[in-house]
């Protein structure tokens, strides 16, 4: 129970409350104050003579510094045939660099407290070490063996490439990463998009030393590649340093090799079947667009209204809050350099799959036949230019931003203008990316759950195919 | 009304890394007649602001129903005397807010990160839903599913949600951090509308809640909307508290659960203290030694050079009334689990045999020290670690105080809290296994 006060207290907090203003959610929103996305006199570029582009983001707030070379080539420009090489090629370039072996290599990282990272992503790939700023001289010096003189030994390859091979197997006791799985194959057969960046069980068994080794003779080159750091840092001694480290580093540029995918021209429906869930993992997705797509901003804010806008989107609306049929139901466009991918996810109960996906493909066809309102819209605004300002609260957040736009060739003032593009993105524009860019009829389906009771409820969608994990 | 102010703030005492300044130092704790405490941080460095409230209250305080401190925290978004069910999230969301919320064992924590001038919203959001939330059957109901929908996904179809809910259940038999936070599937199944009332009732006072607020504001203008909107909730004359103690574990244990997956999964737990424990910071490097980066002893051993495992760790886990040290490893679908787990207990004895090297333990208080560090980042993580610090210990821990726990763990401590918590005969072991017929 709660203990019931005194009086006299209790009719000063009524009488407080009464005269309390009306609560701020009564009131029209107060203007946004927007500052400039980065601080004046903090951002630094300068250019080496090798075509080193170089970015600092200085900010002295902690004794802490972020240092990272990034190649604009990725997953995406290898052939199929060696799809994961690049994935790969990363994860063996931190097992061993310069003078020391992986485990050296681990033991340096590891002794200053730092996190050093590399990656391969669609359209690029990348090293990162975090640490103290107080260790920049190792820092910086474990960023440039890595990117320069990874020593590919020929044990630790292998024992990369079984440990590959063991997380693929193991991977498939994750729904939601064997759906997505099945969903690239089946919208992009032929294509690096279609199959996973980690590779598959056939191209993993011809990766080696040598074949990472060439990977990254070729395209980890000067040309068009991106050394940033942020932190507690001076830009002076950053390029500096930059020169010491990397302004003997050569190489031809390697041109992108990745093309357009073909797009789906007919719907399929696949279930990967798994007998043991009680939950199914649904995709609807088809062709996406392009990173650089003159549409994006409108693309985005229809997909916000749609589901990309988290509680405030139509499906979320629809699947959650008025149904209660799933915990998460979500839709977004992953832009890439040559194309990209379109997909809407949601869980459900195996029994309400039919009903569920029925309501998703309902969404779609909807956001095409009735548009975004003009109340949508602004809300979608309002959320992504909020969003984008609490996306870019750390340093590390800002120059991240930055990288990406010169990845993509995209304008260095993208980050300035964004707030604006946003609000001037007029609503004839959303709705004609609705009714361009949505494709329900023939977008691909993927449940992964029970084929037995699934396979009754999707059989009204198309004809449908069983596969395995 | 008057804020009652305690003294404006925490002792600063001379930081461990010259270089480091503690943002904390300079947070004021308020305390309004109501009994709710505020903890706030101003600072202006980028235009965003967090606010959260920690409710002292989790899945620990339940007593009918498992599962319903979980299970309430999603019927906070569902509406209140004066807003629609999800007018909360939409005006949240409309001005580009990010909100959401958490329950844990210890807390139940609602948060909303915000540019700037939104704050003002979210204070007058919050309060009206501490003071006016509105639960009724129909929407219960519909909540009900989503959260059943969530169990499956992060439990009964995952097998790491599946171990770690066993592994719960096998190394508490009494205390009530034995039951899942999401709750038994039945009981979720069963809470209804009165049981959230007297949740609500009993917890949700202003005498066992705290605000954090971290970011751009003015304290002055933030502190007095605060105590206008959360000044008039009444407080509550007692919290009650399950009383149950867990008794000494006499005996391994050991639970097998089927669950078709290609890679075993093995997890272990050993009893070990609760928060603030003078033990707690050698814990914690014993857990950086164990599993932190590839030179850590699990990884090399287990993953690196026998290949037995895809992932393998071990930490410690504090909460209020009890804590564990856990590990668990992801075992390779050609690998064998009994040698993994095999393994696994060789480094533990390693640990209690042997002090560890010198390097190996600089190596773990840089990483703790590192780790700390980046964790001042956010607004967000500032209001976190002020909320959570209060939660638990009633004062903000000094970042000079944390830091300096690290530095003073020696290897001899190591070893010794090693020897003390990981004693084979108290452990706790779960297997998740794919089922003999399946195995075939």
């Amino acid at each position: 129970m709660r203990l019931l006060r005194p009086v006299l207290p209790l009719l000063a907090a009524l009488a407080c409350a009464s005269g309390a203003p009306p609560p701020a959610w009564e009131l029209p929103p107060p203007p946004p104050r927007e500052g400039p996305v980065v601080a004046v006199g903090r951002l630094h570029r300068a250019t080496l003579e090798n075509g080193l582009e170089v970015v600092v983001l200085e900010d002295p707030s902690l004794p802490r510094v972020v240092l990272g070379v990034v190649v604009p080539r990725g997953s995406a420009d290898v052939p199929v045939a060696q799809a994961g090489l690049a994935s790969y090629t990363t994860d063996l370039m931190e097992r061993g660099a310069g003078e020391r072996d992986a485990l050296a290599f681990a033991e340096a990282v590891d002794a200053l407290g730092a996190t050093l990272q590399a990656s391969a992503d669609w359209d690029s790939m990348g090293v990162e070490v975090a640490g103290l700023s107080r260790d920049l001289d190792a820092l910086a010096g474990l960023l440039a063996d890595t990117v320069l003189r990874p020593r590919f030994d020929a044990d630790e390859a292998e024992r990369l490439r079984s440990q590959g091979l063991a997380a693929l197997e193991r991977a498939k006791d994750d729904p939601s990463t064997l759906a997505g799985w099945h969903l690239a194959r089946v919208l992009f057969p032929e294509h690096p998009y279609g199959l996973p960046q980690e590779g598959t069980p056939e191209t993993l068994a011809t990766f080696s030393a040598s074949a990472a080794s060439a990977l990254h003779q070729y395209f980890w080159v000067p040309s068009g590649a991106i050394l940033y750091a942020t932190g507690d840092v001076a830009h002076g001694d950053i390029e500096r340093r930059a020169r010491e480290l990397f302004g003997a580093w050569g190489g031809e540029p390697a041109p992108s090799a990745a093309e357009p995918p073909a797009v789906p021209q007919a719907r399929r429906v696949v279930i990967v079947d798994r007998p043991e869930l009680g939950q199914a993992t649904i995709l609807v997705g088809h062709e996406g667009i392009r990173r650089a797509d003159p549409q994006r901003i409108a693309v985005q804010l229809m997909n916000t209204v749609l589901g990309g806008g988290g509680f405030s989107s139509r499906i979320m609306g629809r699947v959650r809050e008025n149904e209660g049929l799933a915990y998460y139901a979500w839709s977004a466009f992953a832009m890439r350099r040559a194309g990209g991918v379109f997909v809407v996810s949601t869980g459900t109960r195996v029994e309400q799959v039919g009903r569920s996906l029925a309501m998703l493909l309902e969404e779609l066809e909807g956001a095409r036949t009735s548009p975004p309102t003009a109340e949508e819209i602004a809300h979608a605004r309002s959320l992504s230019i909020g969003r984008f300002g609490l996306g870019l609260e750390t340093s590390e957040a800002v120059v991240w931003a930055l990288v990406d736009l010169d990845v993509y060739g995209l304008p260095r003032d993208s980050l300035d203008t964004y707030r604006t593009r946003v609000r001037e993105a007029a609503a004839p524009d959303v709705e004609e990316a609705a009714r361009e860019r949505l494709h329900p009829e023939r977008g691909a389906i993927v449940v992964v759950g029970p084929a037995a009771a699934l396979r009754p409820q999707l059989e009204a969608f198309g004809p449908v195919e069983v596969v395995q994990p | 009304m008057l804020l009652l102010l305690l003294a404006a703030l925490l002792a600063a005492p001379a930081a461990a890394s010259p270089e480091l300044q503690d943002p904390t130092e300079r947070a004021r704790v308020t305390v309004l007649p109501n009994g709710l405490t505020v903890l706030s941080l101003e600072d202006h460095s980028t235009p965003v602001a967090s606010f959260q409230v920690w409710v002292r209250a989790g899945s620990r305080d339940e007593s009918r129903y498992t599962g319903i401190a979980h299970l309430f925290e999603h019927m906070m978004f569902k509406g209140t005397r004066h807003l629609e069910p999800e007018q909360f999230t939409r005006l949240v969301e409309g001005r580009g807010g990010r909100l959401n919320a958490f329950t844990s064992q210890d807390v139940t924590v609602y948060f909303e990160d915000v540019s700037a001038e939104t704050l003002p919203l979210v204070i007058d959001l919050e309060a009206e839903r501490m003071a006016n939330l509105a639960v009724n059957d129909a929407l219960l109901q519909t909540e009900r599913e989503v959260v059943l929908e969530e169990r499956s996904m992060r439990t009964d179809d995952d097998p790491e949600g599946r171990a770690w809910e066993a592994l719960l259940a096998l190394t508490f038999v009494a205390h009530p951090y034995r039951w899942p936070v999401i709750g038994w599937r039945s009981d979720v199944e069963a809470v209804d509308v009165a049981a959230c009332r007297s949740f609500f009732d009993a917890y949700y006072a202003p005498n066992n809640l705290v605000v954090a607020v971290a970011g751009d504001f003015d304290s002055e203008e933030t502190l007095a909307r605060i105590e206008r909107r959360f000044g008039a909730m009444r407080p509550a004359a007692g919290i009650p508290r399950n009383p149950t103690r867990e008794p000494e574990q006499q005996g391994e244990r050991r639970q097998t659960v089927y669950f078709p997956v290609r890679g075993a999964l093995l997890a272990a737990a050993w009893h070990a203290p609760a928060t603030g424990h003078p033990d707690g910071p050698a814990l914690d490097a014993l857990g950086e030694i164990l599993s932190s980066g590839r030179s850590s002893r699990l990884y090399r051993r287990l993953v690196n050079d026998e290949q037995v495992a895809l992932r393998a760790g071990a930490s410690y886990w504090e909460l209020h009334d009890a804590g564990l040290f856990h590990g668990s490893i992801a075992v390779r679908p050609d690998a064998s689990a009994e040698r993994a787990e095999a393994l696994f207990f060789e480094e533990i004895e390693r640990v209690r045999r042997e002090p560890v090297s010198e390097a190996e333990l600089a190596k773990a208080r840089r990483k703790l020290e590192v780790r700390l560090v980046t964790e001042l980042r956010t607004a967000h993580a500032l209001a976190s670690r002020m909320g959570s610090d209060w939660a638990a210990f009633g004062r903000i821990r000094p970042l000079a105080e944390l830091l300096g726990r690290i530095q003073a763990v020696s290897a001899e401590d190591v070893q010794r809290v090693a020897r003390t918590y990981l004693d084979p005969a108290r452990r706790s072991v779960v297997r998740v296994v794919s089922p003999p017929e399946a195995a075939e």
